[in-house]
């Protein structure tokens, strides 16, 4: 018995003892600071029309439960397995962000990136992150010598393909996501910045283009433009970013109270149980509120570029600070535009904002990190 | 991780991120601490306008379903006082222009002192589509003017009916402070009187409300949050029928021309016939199935703002108040129409074993040309007045049921006196009479307030009259009010002798007058509570919310069997020779339709006689019972029997026959 017991699960054991005990806590803290914003973001507007209050914050719970599931499988398995399937997974994303764009996708506000599951949206541009990850760090840990100019665009290809189809969709802001972990992954990996300038510069240039020839939405061209040029821009515009600034600006050093945020009750901030739920937590907990939120994330980013740091490979290191550049990027363009200093695009704050698609991903992602730092021993 | 320049980018690259995140609290920083009190401020001026998205009221309909009032939309412009501040003088000029209204006008209109100072007044509806681009098109050269689609009542029976229906108006300031009115706001449309203001709250809806956030421009900036759509009011559905309605309208229109043509040897010249009432009910519920007053209004004529001058012109003395409904807020004597009644409670008399018959069925009478009061020992100084007869011929001698049909007064005369010998035998010992126990005294009375004489009849109409029964406490607290318009507090004879032929100081509605005969047509004696609610339908999901149960408790405080001989007795005054309304109907096809009624000729110093009659019909289990009225149209049989032989033809598609002059009969 004793025999059958000590065989089974020796590894496993002793991998699950080094849990990442920090990190698991602070993406704790966000998920329930996220629960009590949703809360107070949409339960005034559900009421009003005599549905539950609490019907976002119950599926968002759902989806939290299912979270962790994700969370456990993607911490479950050796992540080396990644480096054996990266590919497939690398062209099976591929696949999905072609077939979005078919039929099977559903079209919301102009830009269709999601398919209907189940009631459920899932969108492909998500599950690419992960798979661009993945492949990258395990592209890139394959190159033993120094990278070269080849090496590197190749690695840039590797990431253009997805951002492009992503940027199609349209959504500028995913896809500023794929730049984020390319250039992590790259600066990590040890790339010549003197390469980093010639890519960075080919990629104005190819920008530039895509402009020119109209790949670009109209009503992402006006915020844009709200953006840079806030006087001369179209009311409407200016009208997201100008209450999410009221909202966080009069909610001061410590906040309105609980609940008890004027902007967030009258409805002002468009899309704030998403895409600005930053706004509630400015408004209704002030400074020190905001500040405490980006103390938690900067205690996720900072964990993860230390599991980065602690990996046992290569591959490892490459997986965590591709991840670390993911969030990194996400929160700062979230916060960013909820403070006026970052165009609006539709990216959720990472754990905090309700939606299922992002959070599972970013959960998946967590998971990869908890595996990197389990196993950084073996 | 070996790789010791691994370690060292991945600083360089945590380096980037705190700085990321550097940038963040910096900003952070800015707007919370720095410049919190400048976002404090601009939360608080975050202007929110609220815009009420009205509700058209539901629809009311007769009993088939026919609409009778229904609702479009109407472009109404406004003025927001606050916006248009400092332009003004320019904006109604270019207004007035549009509109082809003095911008004097528009600019009185604009003040009015009902609205609050921040909410648009409306002051042109209905403008025209151009007017409506021209403004939106040109929103600088009109600050705070809007164009807003208001639903508005449609009449598609144009004025028929007006008086039932009702109309609306802006909610009073009475209303306003009255709970049952606790959701509504200044400048609201409300029910002012009729159907519309008796169901206001089934028919009005639910407003919509949608948020819009607009900048210290006033621009809108697009809307905030969930709109919230209106729904409808409730449907209501009446006991009266459009056909009927438009049938009684038009006989009592034709028939007061024709009366107009009808030359009156009192007063020398054509009759006035100024105003008139028609009531049509179906004596087993209760149902008003038509209720007419002439002369009628536009109902149509309130949905545009009128000033006080305005209103007095087209609806004051000069038009003969056509907003009044004479159906049931015109109290008039009732006359012969009376007679039914005092036969009906001598009767009982007699049942009851009174010290001396009042009437009976079996006995004759005499109808001389003039009754005179008799000598009284108990009072020899009494004056021994003379009470004529409607004719001066001598009718000879008849029983109680010719007496009706004949309309006899001097036979109804000595009832009265008899009354007052009976119940007032002596006068009291500080010379008044009937200081107590009035009520044992007046068992006349009694029984015609049983009736439902001098009462409300509760019908579900506002502002109804109560008519008057007089009695002897009556005249004396009168006469104490009002010494000079009421000369007189003393019940005397001719009080009673006055009051068995519908005279004196009685008056009734015609409404009173049909809820009584629907019971004396009712085999058991039931009087049923005039009503016009049909039934309240929700107009989302057609389901009934309420129906009118009918109220048919009370019953005449007669003997059944008296009640009948009175009813077969009223035939007689359609059929009888000599039968009062005989001329009236002469030709009548009396084997299809079953007809008995009551002619009446109230006299009204100084004016012409009005004319009164009652009908009762029946033809294969359809029943009706018609009352009409018309002021100063001299005899029943002249003017108003010929209208109610008008409305019955209509009614059983019988033959119109044509308004011609009939002989002068009660």
């Amino acid at each position: 018995m004793d025999l059958v017991a000590g065989r089974a699960h020796p590894f496993e054991r002793r991998a699950i003892r080094h849990i990442d005990p920090v990190l698991v806590l602070a993406i704790l803290a966000l998920a329930i600071i996220g629960l009590f914003a949703i809360y107070s973001a949409t339960h005034q507007s559900l009421s009003a029309v005599e549905l539950d209050p609490g019907r976002f914050v119950k599926r968002q719970i759902a989806f939290l439960a299912l979270g962790t599931i994700v969370v456990l499988t993607a911490a479950s398995f050796d992540y080396r397995l990644l480096r054996v399937y990266a590919g497939l997974s690398y062209v099976s994303s591929l696949v999905l962000l072609v077939l979005v764009r078919t039929p099977l996708g559903t079209s919301v506000k102009g830009s269709q990136r999601w398919f209907e599951l189940f009631g459920f949206q899932l969108a492909p541009s998500e599950i690419a992150k992960i798979a661009l990850i993945c492949m990258l760090a395990a592209f890139l840990s394959e190159v033993r010598s120094d990278i070269t100019l080849p090496d590197m665009f190749r690695a840039a290809g590797l990431a253009a393909i997805p951002g492009v189809l992503v940027f199609l969709q349209p959504d500028l802001g995913t896809s500023i996501v794929f730049v984020a972990i390319l250039f992590g992954v790259l600066v990590v990996a040890g790339t010549r910045p003197r390469y980093l300038g010639v890519l960075a510069l080919t990629a104005i240039l190819l920008i530039f283009a895509g402009f020119q020839v109209g790949l670009v939405k109209e009503y992402q061209l006006q915020r844009l433009q709200a953006f840079l040029d806030s006087d001369n821009a179209g009311a409407a515009a200016l009208y997201n970013r100008d209450q999410a600034e009221i909202a966080i600006g009069s909610g001061g050093l410590f906040g309105r109270g609980y609940l008890n945020g004027p902007q967030t009750n009258l409805d002002f901030v468009p899309e704030q149980h998403t895409d600005f739920i930053f706004t509630v937590v400015g408004e209704e907990f002030g400074f020190v509120g905001a500040m405490a939120l980006l103390g938690l994330f900067g205690v996720v980013v900072w964990r993860a570029f230390r599991i980065a740091m602690v990996s046992k490979d290569a591959f490892g290191t490459y997986l965590a600070a591709g991840i670390a550049s993911m969030l990194a990027l996400q929160i700062f363009v979230n916060v960013g535009m909820a403070i006026g200093i970052m165009p609006i695009t539709g990216i959720p704050l990472p754990f905090v904002s309700y939606g299922g698609s992002s959070l599972l991903i970013n959960c998946a992602a967590v998971g990869i990190l908890l595996n990197v730092h389990m196993r950084r021993f073996s | 991780m070996n790789d010791i320049r691994a370690g060292t980018r991945l600083k360089i690259l945590a380096a980037l991120v705190v700085a990321m995140f550097a940038a963040l609290t910096t900003r952070l920083w800015f707007l919370q601490v720095l410049a919190a009190e400048e976002y404090r401020q601009d939360a608080t001026n975050n202007a929110v306008r609220l815009v009420t998205l009205p509700a058209p009221r539901g629809v009311i309909r007769d009993s088939s379903g026919e609409e009778l009032v229904g609702n479009r939309t109407s472009l109404v412009l406004t003025i927001n006082r606050e916006d248009v501040a400092d332009d003004r003088e320019d904006v109604l000029y270019r207004l007035s222009q549009l509109l082809g209204v003095p911008a004097l006008e528009l600019g009185e209109r604009m003040e009015d002192p009902d609205y609050y100072i921040f909410t648009p007044v409306p002051v042109a509806i209905d403008i025209p589509e151009r007017v409506y681009y021209f403004v939106k098109e040109h929103p600088k050269a009109f600050p705070g003017v809007d164009v807003v689609e208001l639903p508005v009542r449609t009449y598609p029976l144009g004025s028929a009916g007006a008086h039932v229906l009702g109309y609306l108006g802006e909610i009073s300031e009475e209303k306003l402070a009255s709970p049952d009115f606790a959701s509504y706001r200044a400048g609201d449309q409300v029910g002012v009187t009729g159907v519309e203001a008796v169901f206001e709250h089934e028919l009005i809806g639910t407003d919509g409300i949608e948020k819009y956030r607009v900048n210290s421009l006033g621009e809108n900036l697009g809307p905030i949050g969930r709109r919230e759509d209106w729904v409808m009011g409730n449907d209501v559905y009446l006991t009266l029928d459009a056909d009927t309605q438009r049938l009684a309208e038009e006989s009592l229109r034709l028939g007061i021309r024709h009366a107009r043509t009808v030359f009156d040897p009192n007063s020398l010249r054509t009759f006035i016939a100024n105003a008139g009432a028609v009531v049509v009910m179906n004596p087993d519920d209760g149902g008003i199935e038509a209720m007419a007053s002439y002369p009628g209004f536009q109902p149509a004529a309130f949905s545009q703002r009128m000033t006080e001058n305005e209103l007095e012109r087209r609806f004051g003395a000069a038009n003969a108040y056509p907003l009044l409904n004479r159906a049931m807020q015109g109290q008039y004597p009732p006359g012969s129409t009376y007679k039914p009644w005092i036969a009906l409670s001598g009767l009982k008399r007699d049942r009851e074993g009174s010290r001396a018959p009042i009437v009976t069925t079996t006995n004759s009478y005499g109808c001389p040309p003039v009754w005179t009061v008799p000598f009284d020992e108990d009072n020899p100084d009494a004056i021994q007045y003379d009470f004529d007869n409607w004719t001066s011929a001598n009718l000879g001698f008849m029983n109680m049921a010719t007496a009706l049909a004949k309309s006899c007064d001097t036979v109804f005369y000595p009832m009265g006196y008899e009354y007052w010998k009976i119940f007032f035998p002596t006068w009291g010992p500080d010379g008044e009479s009937g200081t107590d126990d009035d009520v044992f005294r007046e068992p006349l009375q009694k029984d015609l307030t049983a009736i439902g004489f001098g009462r409300e009849t509760n019908i579900d109409l506002p502002f109804e009259h109560e008519g008057r029964v007089p009695t002897a406490t009556w005249k004396r607290e009168i006469h104490r009010a009002h010494p000079d318009a009421f000369p007189f507090g003393d019940w005397v004879p001719g009080d009673f002798v006055n009051m068995t032929i519908g005279q004196g100081d009685t008056l009734v509605t015609p409404l009173q007058m049909a809820a009584a005969y629907s019971g004396l047509m009712n085999d058991e004696g039931r009087i049923c509570t005039p009503h016009v609610l049909d039934r309240v339908i929700d107009s989302e999901t057609g389901e009934t919310v309420r129906s009118y149960q009918p109220r048919c408790d009370r019953r005449l405080p007669f003997n059944l069997a008296d009640v009948e001989y009175v009813r077969e007795a009223l035939t007689g005054t359609v059929r009888l020779p000599g039968g009062t309304a005989t001329g009236a109907f002469a030709g009548f096809p009396f084997e299809q339709v079953w007809l008995a009624g009551k002619t009446g000729t109230a006299e009204v110093d100084p004016k012409q006689d009005f004319s009164w009659f009652a009908a009762m019909t029946e033809s294969q289990g359809e029943r009706h019972v018609i009352v009409v009225l018309v002021e100063q149209a001299g005899h029943g049989s002249t003017t108003a029997a010929p209208i109610a032989r008008h409305i019955i033809e209509g009614l059983y598609g019988l033959e119109f026959s044509q308004f011609t002059d009939v002989e002068a009969t009660d």
